[in-house]
């Protein structure tokens, strides 16, 4: 009884701390857009995967994030202008993504400026982000 | 008289596959997407025309230079002596025959080597490292089309003969040139069949053919025998030129909106005014940081139009007045004439959309070459 106690105890800290860098890893940047959107909004509470995909497809003029990206994050976009291939956004089709945050902020600048002709909020971007993570 | 052999089998094979490589030339001489097949057909005729050479010394009897040896003089009276109705026949080839063979081969080699300058020049496909300047290679292209239109001329006046001869003599000549029997008496030469040469000479020739349209032209095997989805929209092969200057920052940065411009498709003067403007980058905000906007304009600063050996760069640079500062590759006067017969209807098809996506139809506008064969229309 007691043995088995130390065992599961130790398995599960060593689950823990193996796990616990992984899982950080892959939201370090949703992560500090969380701390942002803190500073932005006392009250804030978390970020919707529902409000990113309502942002997603939500037309500003003529133009959507979903204009160029489509409506499935998972497949190939197409941008508006150019016609040009885009990979998926949705990271469980595409890992590249939101990986590295100097480039996701780069993009979030165009891309909100393109769409809604100004700079989205923390909230706005946090969103998007857990919105493409819950696409699997 | 009874049936000897005279045309050893390597002589009827390269006979024919001369034939072919010339009917195979002229075909794909039309189409710019053909160039490929039109290169190889160049290449394949080189190739046979060598073969001959040395076959004309190391043949069969009626193989050899030696047995057919006539002047021009000769060829002349012969020619004379069919239209009168009253030639003399030849197991071998008869004078006037000879003078075609040997003019065919000369014409063949004068052809197929202006043919690889003309490539080297105009498309800069470096041909065994030659490479020439645009200008002399448009040079070797009127030679190149002066050459075969004599070939054409020689090739006609060949057929012609031969359709005489075997009429006067009673005789199918072409169908000699496939069995390689004619009718002789016993004490005239008999030639040997060379099986092993010929084996030789057609695996070597299909070799090339493999080497040529699976691994020359970088076209994975999977691809181009149409395995793999979207190959078989795509029939012709590219023709895939040198390598362009590359840097991974600049597709990074200029190529995500749209294909990455290779800086040769503009001049320098245009790649400084566009990166100084680029907050206002046709409707776009880049954002750039200096440093990096530095990296990429020294890129495209040193590769720009005026320093590429490039057709397109050559052409599009020297369409434009010294005055003029385009932003656009496609407000430039080249782009615009090589474009102008397209219908409107085209570059609204869905996959086209703007003109700036020159990979609707270039299926090398990534690389950046613009390669004549690698062109194709959307349907
Ligand atoms: C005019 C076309 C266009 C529109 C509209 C657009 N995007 Fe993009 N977006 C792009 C292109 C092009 C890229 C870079 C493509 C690449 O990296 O493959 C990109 C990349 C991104 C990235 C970078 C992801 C990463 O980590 O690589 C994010 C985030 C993004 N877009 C979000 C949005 C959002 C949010 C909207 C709506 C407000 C939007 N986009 C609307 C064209 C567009
Ligand atoms: C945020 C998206 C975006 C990025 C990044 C971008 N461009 Fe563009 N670029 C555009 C758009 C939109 C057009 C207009 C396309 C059209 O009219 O179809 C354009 C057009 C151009 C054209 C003119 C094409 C023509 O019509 O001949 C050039 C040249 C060009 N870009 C160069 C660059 C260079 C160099 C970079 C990198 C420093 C770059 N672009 C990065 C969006 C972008
Ligand atoms: C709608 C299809 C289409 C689009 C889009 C397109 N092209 Fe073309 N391009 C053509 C056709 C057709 C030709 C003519 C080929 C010929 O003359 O044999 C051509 C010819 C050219 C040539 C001359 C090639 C040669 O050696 O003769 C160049 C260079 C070229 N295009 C560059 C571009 C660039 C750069 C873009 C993008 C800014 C572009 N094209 C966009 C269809 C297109």
């Amino acid at each position: 009884m007691k043995k088995t106690g130390i065992i599961s105890a130790i398995a599960l800290s060593a689950i823990f701390t193996f796990s616990a860098p992984l899982m950080a890893a892959e939201n370090t940047i949703l992560e500090s857009y969380r701390a942002a959107a803190r500073q932005e909004n006392p009250a804030f509470k978390d970020f919707s995967s529902t409000r990113g995909q309502a942002f997603h497809t939500a037309k500003s003029g003529d133009l959507s994030c979903a204009s160029c990206h489509t409506e499935n994050i998972k497949a190939h976009g197409k941008h508006a202008t150019t016609g040009k291939d885009i990979l998926p956004l949705a990271p469980s089709a595409n890992p590249d993504r939101f990986a590295d945050a100097a480039k996701v902020e780069k993009w979030f600048k165009r891309n909100c400026n393109d769409v809604l002709k100004r700079a989205c909020t923390a909230q706005e971007k946090g969103d998007f982000i857990a919105y493409t993570l819950s696409v699997k | 008289m009874k049936p000897v052999l005279v045309w050893d089998i390597p002589t009827r094979l390269f006979h024919w596959l001369m034939a072919a490589s010339f009917l195979g030339a002229w075909l794909s001489s039309e189409s710019d997407q053909w160039l490929s097949a039109h290169a190889f057909c160049g290449y394949l005729l080189l190739g046979l025309i060598g073969f001959r050479l040395i076959w004309g010394f190391a043949g069969g009897y009626y193989a050899r230079f030696s047995s057919f040896l006539h002047s021009p003089l000769s060829g002349l009276a012969y020619v004379r002596q069919m239209v009168a109705g009253k030639a003399k026949r030849y197991i071998g080839h008869n004078p006037a025959g000879s003078q075609a063979i040997f003019l065919l081969l000369i014409l063949g080699l004068a052809v197929t080597v202006t043919g690889i300058f003309t490539l080297s020049g105009e498309e800069q496909q470096a041909s065994f490292g030659i490479r020439l300047s645009v200008s002399l290679g448009r040079m070797f292209k009127e030679g190149h089309e002066a050459v075969a239109g004599l070939m054409l001329l020689v090739v006609v006046g060949h057929i012609a003969g031969v359709a005489v001869e075997s009429y006067l003599h009673k005789e199918n000549l072409a169908r000699s040139m496939i069995t390689g029997l004619k009718a002789a008496s016993v004490d005239e030469p008999i030639s040997r069949p060379y099986r092993l040469v010929s084996l030789i000479l057609a695996l070597a020739v299909v070799a090339f053919g493999i080497w040529w349209f699976f691994y020359a032209l970088h076209q994975p095997i999977e691809k181009a025998l149409g395995l793999q989805e979207g190959a078989i929209s795509k029939p012709n092969v590219a023709f895939v030129g040198e390598k362009l200057a590359d840097n991974a920052r600049w597709r990074e940065e200029c190529g995500s909106c749209h294909i990455a411009f290779h800086p040769n498709l503009l001049p320098e003067r245009s790649w400084r005014k566009l990166m100084a403007g680029q907050e206002h980058h046709f409707g776009a905000d880049l954002g750039l940081d200096a440093p990096t906007n530095q990296a990429l304009l020294t890129f495209l600063v040193t590769n720009a139009a005026e320093r590429s050996n490039r057709e397109a760069a050559f052409k599009i640079n020297r369409s434009l007045k010294p005055e003029a500062t385009p932003l656009r590759i496609t407000e430039t006067p080249y782009w615009i004439k090589k474009h102008r017969e397209i219908p409107e209807a085209d570059w609204r098809l869905p996959s086209v959309k703007s003109r700036a996506n020159c990979g609707a139809c270039h299926q090398d506008a990534e690389a950046g070459t613009f390669e004549d064969g690698a062109m194709q229309m959307p349907r």
